[in-house]
């Protein structure tokens, strides 16, 4: 079963997903990256955005990601064409905006709000050109561009390592996005993913456990990311984890990962749709 | 569980994850809200669109000039319904020449130079010069009030906590302070933003850099301030927040 089109209540056809994380790395681009694959694999025209100005996207998945013009671009200057933008793939339901060359000047992030309306603007070019999801891999932290985009975005998925460290940062995060919803009210927060999960440490698995009985079981994907060779691996070649030799097991995770995303996000709809009755 | 519970409160992340899961009530971003209380005069109609749902060619403008308004002499008949930022760019040479601001500005102490405000930090506000500067803000008030009509002002600080306010209407802060940051762009000082909310009430706010850090301008006036007018009056509030 497929996201269904048209749900998006502030474009009219593309589901827009945030990847946000209040610690960086966490493996947000990584899980990005495979997830958009998975998507795109699935048949769903699929739009991988880098809004990270570290660009980590684009130096993952193309060697010319230093001369791309891309989402910061679109930021400093809405005229640019889309078409500019875009970078095909291999997979013809799999494009990518990389973060662009205007990243080094937006490092700061800007203040809140300053970006709202342009990224939104981007989000409607996305939506004008077909795509069925876009999913935006934001900087690590609630603040600048990352705070506009999950404030236009129709989902957010937060990645969170396995890790004690990591967890005792998920209050402040929570805190954050429940001021952000007074600003975009219509934010499905799917919940948070976790990353980087080692069964044969203890610190990890029992940080699992911790945040599996913090937050209520609906906040909580039951698909991990687990910590795997493969992701350097794949990141080395600029490829998908999926299309690498040996990487059946992690495109099934990430496969997984998408089946719930997709349940989540029709769960929703179906509870808009019923309260609107 | 030790390595995460002595650090967090369980029960207030469970709160805050519980709450993030909720659907949020529409009435809260509701145009026609019903927190105001009777005196407000409303909103024309709910359903026009909202400043976060600008049509694409807005943006595909370039970034704005330093600080801007709406178009000179816009009669009220042409503007679009609902909200309208007007970060336009400034108008052509042709245009009339704004004002001279000399005769209407009220005689208000000299700006602190950027340069000698680098090298003075401000003075903590002791209780008259507190005095003094409500007085000023007074005076401001009744500049804004004779010469532009403007009614209900406020004036909040750069954290959004109220400095001056005559309109009592707390929600009407809180939209300033949206649209304030909405309109915000950190390379240029930031444009003024306006809404109609009634049939002849338009709150004007206008953000604005004063040696104290960013404040924000509220009114209401019967119809938008011409742009040369809002850089009168953003003239004159920077000399009114300055230390004097």
């Amino acid at each position: 079963m497929l996201i269904c089109a048209n749900k998006s209540h502030l474009f009219p056809r593309v589901i827009s997903i945030a990847i946000s994380s209040q610690k960086g790395g966490v493996g947000k681009t990584t899980l990005s990256i495979n997830l958009a694959h998975a998507f795109a694999r699935a048949g769903l025209n699929t739009l991988l955005v880098d809004a990270d100005p570290q660009g980590s996207v684009g130096l993952s998945l193309t060697r010319q990601s230093r001369l791309l013009s891309g989402f910061y671009d679109f930021l400093a200057d809405p005229g640019i064409p889309m078409e500019r933008l875009i970078v095909p793939t291999r997979l013809e339901t799999f494009s990518l905006v990389a973060a662009g060359q205007a990243s080094d000047y937006e490092a700061g992030n800007g203040s809140s709000g300053s970006h709202l309306a342009r990224v939104r603007a981007f989000l409607r070019n996305a939506s004008a050109r077909r795509y069925d999801v876009c999913l935006i891999d934001t900087a690590a932290g609630l603040f600048g561009v990352t705070n506009d985009t999950i404030a236009s975005a129709d989902a957010l998925i937060i990645p969170q390592q396995a890790e004690p460290l990591g967890i005792r940062s998920v209050p402040k995060l929570l805190e954050g996005l429940n001021r952000l919803r007074i600003i975009n009210p219509h934010l499905n927060v799917l919940g948070v993913c976790l990353t980087m999960l080692q069964k044969n440490l203890a610190e990890s698995t029992e940080a699992d456990f911790s945040l599996r009985q913090l937050l209520p079981p609906e906040m909580l994907f039951t698909t991990s990311i687990p910590r795997d060779d493969i992701f350097i691996r794949a990141s080395a070649k600029g490829l998908p984890v999926g299309v690498m030799d040996g990487g059946e097991g992690a495109e099934a995770v990430f496969d997984s990962l998408r089946a719930e995303i997709q349940g989540k996000l029709e769960k929703s709809q179906q509870r808009t749709a019923f309260n609107a009755h | 569980m030790d390595q995460v519970n002595p650090w967090l409160d369980p029960s207030e992340v469970r709160h805050l994850a519980e709450q993030l899961l909720r659907p949020v009530a529409p009435a809260r971003l509701a145009a026609a809200d019903p927190g105001f209380d009777k005196a407000f005069v409303g909103f024309t109609n709910p359903n026009r669109q909202s400043v976060e749902t600008l049509p694409p060619e807005e943006e595909a403008t370039p970034t704005p000039p330093l600080y801007q308004a709406a178009p000179p002499e816009a009669p009220t008949a042409k503007i679009p319904p609902g909200i309208i930022v007007t970060n336009e760019p400034e108008p052509a040479p042709s245009a009339p020449e704004p004002e001279p601001t000399q005769r209407t500005i009220p005689n208000l102490p000299k700006p602190v130079r950027e340069e000698e405000q680098a090298f003075t930090p401000a003075p903590p506000q002791s209780a008259p010069t507190k005095t003094r500067f409500l007085k000023r803000i007074e005076i401001f008030r009744n500049w804004l009030a004779k010469n532009f009509n403007a009614t209900d002002i406020f004036i909040l600080d750069r954290e959004g906590k109220v400095i001056f306010d005559e309109s009592g209407h707390g929600r009407l802060h809180f939209m300033a302070r949206n649209l304030a940051l909405a309109s915000r762009n950190t390379e240029v000082q930031g444009g003024n933003v306006h809404v109609k909310i009634g049939p002849e009430a338009i709150l004007e706010v206008i953000p604005c850099e004063t040696p104290y850090g960013r404040i924000v301008l509220g009114a209401l006036v019967p119809e938008p301030l011409a742009a040369q007018h809002v850089g009168t009056i953003t003239e004159v509030l920077v000399q009114t927040a300055s230390p004097g």
